[in-house]
C-alpha cells in the first residue's frame, strides 16, 4: 500500500480511504467505547469479548456512517445491539447478569448524561494521581493487577473485609474529589 | 438494604443473586440510585479499561516508592488497541478488511509441549513454546500440550485438530483432546461439533470424530455437557462418559486397496487378508458383539477394566506362496485412530505376534467368534502348546496413521515352514494403561474403507 503500489485498483484506493477514517474515528473514540461497554458488562473478559467483535461490526456497517455525524453515538449504538445480544446468546444467564431492561436504562442514562461523564473521566485521573501513595496502591492492585478482594488481601497482609472497607473508601474519597473538581469549574 | 452500600458491593460482585435481582429492580423504580449507580459503574469502567493511564500511573508510584507491584503482572490485561496508532492502521486494516480474525494480535494460550509432532496445515506457529493468539492447529502426529492463559492445559493426541478461540475456549475439530482444567479456569469449555462441554472442575477427554460420534470423558470432578442447541444440559462426574453421535457404521465408502501404496519394493509381493482371509477382533466380555466386518481391529491390554481387553486375530491363505521362493518375510499394519481413550493415558506401548501352532483352532469363523467361545485365544497366559511368540513391536505415544512393519526370523521361519496353507496370528498388546481412559489401538482391518487390510509381505530370493 506504498505509493509504489501504483497499480492498486480504484475502488481498493477508495476503500482504503475508508478505512483510514475508520481507523483516525475508531483510535479518537476506543477508550470511551470501551469505558462504555465495561459499565454496561460486568464481567472484564466479556467486555473485551464484545469489545472485538464491536470493532469489527463497526467496520462492517462503517458504510452506513454518515461522515460528520457523531461517530461515538453511533458506535454506542451498536455496542448496545452487541452488549444486549451477547447477554440473550449465553445460554445459561451468569452470575450477576445485568437484566436487558436495567441494561437499557444504565444506556439511556450514560446517553443522558453523557457530557458529565466525559467531565468526571477526566476529573478521575487527576484525582487518581491525587490519591495517597497507600491508596493508589490499593487502586493499581485492584485494577492495574486485576486482583481481586482475596488476592489483594492476601498481597497487603490484611483481611478480605479491610480490603473491602478499603476500596469502599477510596471510591468514595475519588468521587467527592470527582465533584469537588466539577463544582470548581462551574 | 443500603443501596448505596450495595453499588459497591455490587461491583465486586459480592451480592448476592437475591440481593442482586432486588437492586436492578430498585435501579428501575430510583432516578436518583441509577444516577448515582451509573457514575460509579462509569468510573469503574474507566479504571478497568483505561490500563494505558493506569500504566503510567504504576510508573509514577514505582518511580516514587520503588516498589516492584507491577512487575507480576497478570498477562491478558493489556489493553492490545491502545495504541491503534496510524502507523500500525494498514497492518490492522488488511486483518479487519480480510477478516482474518477479530482478534488482532492477541495472545490467550502457549504451546507447551510438542513431542514427536508433525504438523499439517495449521495456521499458527507450532514451536515450542511459542504463544498462539486464536487460530488452527493440526496435528498429524505425536502428542502436543497446549497452556491456555486462563491456566487450563489441553493436550491434543494426533490426528487432531483444534481451533484455539480464546483463553477460555477452543473447539475440537477432529480427534482428541484431553483438558486439565484448575480453578481458575473453571468454565472453560470445549466445543465439538455436535457438543458443548463446559468444564466445573476437573481432568476430562474428549473425542470427536466424523465416523465415530463425540465421546466425553470425565477422569475427576465434573463437566457439563450441553448436546445440540438443547436447553438442558447434562452433568457427567468422574469415572463416567457419554457418547453423541454414531459408532463406525459399516463404511459404504468406495474401496480403494491400492497395494503399492506400502510395497517395499519390487522384489516383494503381497498376501493381504482381503485374499482370502479373515481379520477380527475380541473383545473380553463380548460387548461389541461380533466384529468380523469392523473396520478396525482394536487391541488394547488393560488391568483396570478387565471388560476393555482386545485382541487381534489375522487369517491369511497362504496357498498362493511357493514357499521355496521366499527369502524374507514381514507383516504390514497400518495404525488407525480407534475414536477410544487417549494416548496420553498409555505409555509407549508394546505388542506382541503370536502364530497358531494348534491346527484344531484355525477355523475360526469372522461371522461368529466372541471371547467366549475361544477359550484358547483368550486365556490371560498364552498357552505355549498353541502359540509362538514370534515378534514383537511398538508404538510411541502418540502414534498415528503410520505404518507397522513387523519383521523378525520367527516370524518368517514361522511362514515358511512346509505345509501351512491358512495360518492365523494374534495380535496382543502387552503394556497396560495408567487409567481406565487410555488409549485403544487400532489397525485397519480389510473392511476399512481407505487403508490397507494387514498384509504379510514376501521378499523372492533374487538368483531365483
Amino acid at each position: 500500500m506504498s505509493d509504489s503500489s501504483s497499480s492498486t485498483p480504484r475502488n481498493s484506493e477508495s476503500e482504503t480511504d475508508s478505512a483510514e477514517a475508520f481507523l483516525l474515528l475508531l483510535n479518537e473514540h476506543e477508550r470511551q467505547l470501551s469505558i462504555y461497554v465495561h459499565a454496561l458488562v460486568q464481567s472484564t473478559e466479556d467486555a473485551e469479548d464484545i469489545l472485538q467483535a464491536c470493532r469489527l461490526t463497526i467496520w462492517k456497517k462503517f458504510e452506513t456512517f454518515e461522515p460528520g455525524s457523531n461517530f461515538l453515538a453511533w458506535a454506542r449504538k451498536i455496542a448496545l445491539n452487541q452488549v444486549l445480544n451477547h447477554r440473550r446468546s449465553r445460554k445459561r444467564k451468569p452470575m450477576h447478569a445485568t437484566d436487558p431492561e436495567v441494561l437499557e436504562a444504565i444506556a439511556a442514562e450514560i446517553d443522558l448524561q453523557r457530557d458529565a461523564l466525559d467531565h468526571r473521566s477526566k476529573a478521575l485521573r487527576k484525582c487518581l494521581q491525587q490519591l495517597p501513595d497507600s491508596q493508589r496502591q490499593t487502586i493499581l492492585l485492584r485494577y492495574y493487577e486485576d486482583d481481586d478482594i482475596a488476592e489483594i488481601a492476601a498481597k497487603t497482609k490484611r483481611t478480605e473485609g479491610a480490603v473491602y472497607r478499603l476500596l469502599s473508601r477510596i471510591r468514595t474519597a475519588l468521587n467527592e474529589c470527582i465533584s469537588a473538581r466539577l463544582a470548581s469549574q462551574t | 438494604m443500603n443501596f448505596e452500600e450495595s453499588i459497591d458491593l455490587s461491583l465486586e460482585e459480592k451480592l448476592s443473586e437475591e440481593e442482586w435481582e432486588a437492586f436492578q429492580k430498585e435501579l428501575l423504580k430510583n432516578p436518583e440510585l441509577l444516577s448515582c449507580y451509573v457514575e460509579q459503574r462509569w468510573a469503574h469502567a474507566q479504571l478497568t479499561s483505561d490500563q494505558e493511564f493506569l500504566a503510567q500511573l504504576a510508573k509514577q508510584s514505582e518511580e516514587k516508592t520503588s516498589s516492584s507491584a507491577t512487575e507480576s503482572r497478570k498477562q491478558g490485561r493489556i489493553s492490545i488497541f491502545a495504541g491503534w496508532a496510524a502507523a500500525a492502521a494498514i497492518a490492522v486494516f488488511a486483518l479487519v478488511v480480510f477478516q482474518a480474525k477479530p482478534e488482532v494480535a492477541s495472545h490467550v494460550a502457549t504451546l507447551i509441549e510438542a513431542e514427536n509432532c508433525r504438523w499439517d496445515g495449521s495456521d499458527l506457529p507450532t514451536a515450542e513454546g511459542a504463544r498462539l493468539s486464536p487460530g488452527t492447529l493440526a496435528l498429524a502426529e505425536g502428542m502436543a500440550t497446549i497452556q491456555f492463559d486462563s491456566g487450563a492445559t489441553v493436550t491434543l493426541e494426533a490426528p487432531t485438530t483444534l481451533e484455539v478461540d480464546s483463553a477460555m475456549r477452543c473447539r475440537l475439530l477432529d480427534g482428541s483432546v484431553v483438558a486439565d482444567v484448575p480453578e481458575s479456569a473453571h468454565g472453560f469449555t470445549i466445543d465439538t461439533e455436535k457438543l458443548e462441554v463446559i468444564d466445573l472442575g476437573t481432568k476430562f477427554g474428549v473425542t470427536s470424530s466424523e465416523v465415530g460420534g463425540s465421546h466425553v470423558f470425565v477422569f475427576d470432578g465434573e463437566v457439563k455437557v450441553r448436546e445440540g442447541d438443547a436447553e438442558e444440559a447434562q452433568h457427567v462426574f468422574g469415572g463416567k462418559s457419554l457418547h453423541f453421535g454414531s459408532t463406525p457404521d459399516e463404511p459404504d465408502a468406495e474401496i480403494d486397496r491400492s497395494v503399492s501404496l506400502l510395497s517395499p519394493g519390487p522384489d516383494w509381493f503381497a498376501i493381504s487378508t482381503d485374499d482370502g482371509g479373515k481379520d477380527v477382533y475380541i473383545r473380553r466380555g463380548d460387548r461389541s458383539g461380533q466384529t468380523g466386518d469392523h473396520p478396525l481391529l482394536m487391541v488394547k491390554h488393560t488391568d483396570l477394566t478387565p471388560g476393555n481387553e482386545r485382541r487381534a486375530l489375522l487369517g491369511f491363505d497362504l496357498r498362493k506362496l511357493n514357499h521355496t521362493q521366499i527369502a524374507e518375510a514381514k507383516l504390514s499394519l497400518k495404525i488407525e485412530s480407534s475414536g477410544l481413550g487417549f494416548s496420553s493415558l498409555v505409555p509407549d506401548s508394546e505388542f506382541a505376534v503370536y502364530g497358531v501352532l494348534d491346527p484344531a483352532i484355525l477355523n475360526w469363523q469372522e461371522s461368529s467368534i466372541l471371547w467366549e467361545t475361544m477359550p484358547e485365544f483368550t486365556a490371560e497366559k498364552i498357552d505355549a502348546e498353541r502359540f509362538i511368540r514370534l515378534a514383537s513391536f511398538r508404538i510411541p505415544k502418540g502414534a498415528s496413521h503410520s505404518k507397522v512393519e513387523v519383521q523378525s526370523g520367527g516370524l518368517t521361519d514361522f511362514l515358511l515352514s512346509s505345509g501351512k496353507e491358512k495360518i492365523t496370528l494374534m495380535l496382543v498388546r502387552e503394556t497396560g494403561e495408567l487409567d481406565k481412559q487410555g488409549l485403544v489401538h487400532a489397525f485397519a482391518s480389510k473392511e476399512h474403507p481407505t487403508s490397507p487390510a494387514p498384509t504379510l509381505w514376501f521378499l523372492k530370493h533374487t538368483d531365483l
